[in-house]
């Protein structure tokens, strides 16, 4: 086809069906009332080293109480990374934490887990984080790791350095992780080390996240606070996220849970900013309501992606990477429920631009890990990376040419430009399209069991690509100095 | 002579402080029997909060602004009365225990409970076994109340649990525990008396654990 005229001027593309779920002048208004509560009520900071760096950083310091002027927080957030690059444990750089660009992943720290074979209940054992790990590095739409459950048989203050081991052996994908001090933060760190080749190679190409929770309103732990010190005196990013439910540790309105959202999560990056100008820092994390009947913390919500779409756009006004949440559920089973939920939950996140998305794995109010979930989760991710991707619109996918060859009454089924694109149509894996029939022959399976088979396949025959033996002996031996160290202390 | 009781009781369950501290004073200066006051006004009204909570027909926002409104009626009849003779369900102390700053779900286990009836002492955030033993001295409770939001934290129910055993207490108090990282399982685990998966129940089962 010939044009008589070929110039665009302020041509648009929408490359991407777009939701922003707050304007650029109400993110400046929730951000403003982050600082007021900031510089007026202040945090309630539980660390001596960190009450230090606030004072000598320019904050008011009164017992442990502290206040924070404007001006040095909002030197914070533009001293912070607008953009922070994670690679995979071969060093290959594979999530871009920045602009909108959005990774899926599970959740941490469980109190319990589904067991995928027999279906009950109960505490995680570092088993089923070996097999979490298998999971996510199976499923091509998980980006990251994180350990889907406390692991409750090992000694329990280094049930984050053995979930860490699991991950570290089952799966070569980025890790988020938590830890439940410093101590264990460091070898951490150390078993990172030595998959990177070294603490500088570490800290050049990250392929870990530290997470760290605060425990809004406004008061954060020595455990809390430190961590954020710790990662940046270190130089590894850190995921800083209070878990703040409306209606419970803020008020019952949405935009005032967004204050205290963002308000907390200042607290850890002025922290971070103070130790080390421009270590990486990523702002959280797990925002809802709190339901007034059980008094649980939803993660099934509509407001939960309400209000995890409206930080993202706030932390995406100051420039800072977000750690977003969808992919959960409240239900308890396999359901409709938890489908409606998980589907929901991890379209808006999509649309909302979040750069990390977790608990892609967390049924029954956070309560329960299901590797089964993450599993259909991965599919749910593939439609909505499909949606993401919007509809291209140039002459080769107008295809002007090609609707005048075929004419009127004709079929496209059979032409080059077909077999050029339709293959760019998403292919469901689990989702099913049979007719009739061939669904009955297939054994007339649910949903649910297509996703039980598939998550038991992977557990059973997944080869995760293994690591070398001597990292694998350095990794054991930093576990063994762990133990030592915590048998001392007993 | 107006009969407050139902008024008071009224009041109550709506949540109105202000109207339920005037109805209360009124009827003390009307020369009812505080004890009266209690039993047949403010008590009664917070019974059919409970009940409607219960059945979904009410949401603890509206739970607590109720107890509120008790409490004030309460702290106006308290006076009157011998310590003796003010009814309460039984004494429970409460704390989050060491390492833990976690305290919403435990004050909201200590609302529910005084709105049952029960009298509350609150030990606060990160209490040791010392804290729970020396508070359980002085104020001789029918229970005690354990909170932990953390996995880590929660081994520290276990401490003071055996703590009491060794100062010859265990058999004197009853224990429960309840957060999130809590199940009946554990509570078996380390000895305790009782599990309450979340604030309402938790009140439930301090009468049972007192009964």
């Amino acid at each position: 086809m010939s044009r008589s005229q070929y110039v665009r001027a302020n041509y648009q593309v929408n490359a991407t069906p777009q939701l922003k779920m707050l304007s650029d002048d109400q993110c400046e208004n929730v951000l403003n009332g982050a600082l007021e509560v900031l510089e007026r009520t202040g945090a309630e900071i539980h660390s001596e080293e960190a009450l230090e760096i606030f004072r000598k950083g320019g904050c008011w310091v009164d017992g442990n109480m502290v206040c924070f002027p404007s001006h040095l927080v909002e030197w914070a957030i533009r001293s912070a990374p607008s953009r922070i690059v994670i690679s995979n444990q071969k060093g290959e750089r594979t999530m871009f934490l920045e602009g909108q660009n959005v990774y899926y992943g599970p959740g941490p720290t469980n109190t319990y887990t589904i067991d995928p074979f027999t279906g009950e209940r109960r505490r995680a054992k570092k088993s089923d984080t070996v097999r979490a790990a298998k999971v996510i590095d199976a499923l091509p739409n998980i980006s990251f790791a994180m350990d889907c459950g406390t692991v409750m048989d090992v000694t329990p203050t280094l049930s984050d350095v053995h979930a860490f081991q699991a991950m570290l052996e089952n799966t070569n994908k980025p890790i988020i992780h938590w830890g439940f001090g410093i101590d264990q933060y460091q070898d951490i760190i150390d078993m990172a080390a030595a998959v990177a080749g070294g603490l500088e190679a570490l800290q050049r190409d990250p392929f870990i996240l530290l997470y760290s929770e605060s425990s809004p309103p406004l008061r954060h732990s020595v455990e809390a606070i430190d961590k954020a010190i710790f990662a940046a005196k270190n130089n590894i990013p850190i995921v800083y996220t209070p878990c703040t439910f409306s209606g419970g540790v803020a008020p019952a309105t949405m935009a005032a849970t967004l204050v205290i959202a963002v308000a907390d999560s200042l607290v850890g990056l002025v922290a971070g900013q103070l130790v080390r100008k421009g270590s990486g820092f990523v702002m959280g994390g797990l925002i809802s309501t709190m339901d007034m009947s059980s008094t649980i913390l939803s993660y099934g919500a509509a407001e939960l992606s309400l209000l995890s779409a409206g930080l993202t756009a706030v932390a995406r006004y100051m420039k800072i990477p977000m750690f977003s949440t969808g992919g959960c559920s409240d239900s308890k089973v396999i359901d409709t429920q938890m489908g409606i939920e998980a589907a929901f939950s991890i379209l808006i996140a999509g649309l909302s631009g979040a750069n990390l998305i977790h608990d892609c794995s967390y049924m029954e109010y956070g309560a329960t890990s299901s590797l089964d979930l993450m599993t259909m989760d991965d599919e749910i991710i593939g439609m909505v990376k499909k949606i993401l991707g919007g509809v291209l619109v140039d002459d080769e996918h107008l295809a002007l040419d090609v609707i005048d060859k075929v004419g009127p009454g004709g079929h496209y089924l059979a032409d080059d430009h077909t077999m050029d694109h339709f293959r760019e149509f998403w292919a469901p894996t689990l989702i099913n399209r049979l007719r009739f029939d061939g669904w009955k022959a297939e054994g007339s399976k649910t949903m649910a069991q297509r996703v039980k088979e598939k998550t038991q396949d992977i557990i059973n025959n997944h080869k995760p690509e293994q690591k070398s033996e001597s990292v694998l002996k350095e990794i054991q031996a930093i576990v063994d100095r762990a133990e030592a160290r915590e048998a001392n202390k007993r | 002579m107006p009969n407050y009781y139902e008024e008071i009781s009224q009041n109550v369950i709506t949540g109105q402080l202000d109207r339920v501290k005037q109805l209360t004073q009124q009827a003390i200066g009307a020369g009812n029997n505080p004890v009266e006051i209690i039993n047949q006004g403010l008590i009664p009204g917070m019974s059919v909060v409970g009940a409607r909570f219960k059945a979904g027909q009410m949401y603890v926002p509206e739970v607590l602004m109720s107890a509120r409104a008790m409490n004030a009626g309460m702290d106006l009849v308290k006076p009157l009365i011998l310590t003796k003779d003010i009814p309460s369900a039984g004494k429970v102390v409460i704390g989050t225990v060491k390492g833990d700053l976690h305290d919403i779900g435990k004050n909201l286990v200590g609302m529910m409970l005084e709105s049952a009836g029960f009298t509350v002492i609150n030990v606060g955030v990160d209490a040791g076994p010392e804290k729970f033993l020396q508070s359980i001295k002085e104020h001789q409770p029918g229970v005690i109340g354990m909170s932990a939001l953390l996995t880590t934290t929660m081994l520290a129910m276990k401490d003071t649990i055996e703590l009491l055993k060794e100062e010859g207490l265990r058999d004197k108090v009853k224990v429960m525990i309840g957060g999130a990282p809590i199940s009946q399982d554990f509570a078996d685990e380390i000895g305790a008396d009782g599990f309450a998966p979340d604030a309402g129940s938790a009140a439930d089962l301090c009468k049972k654990l007192l009964a």
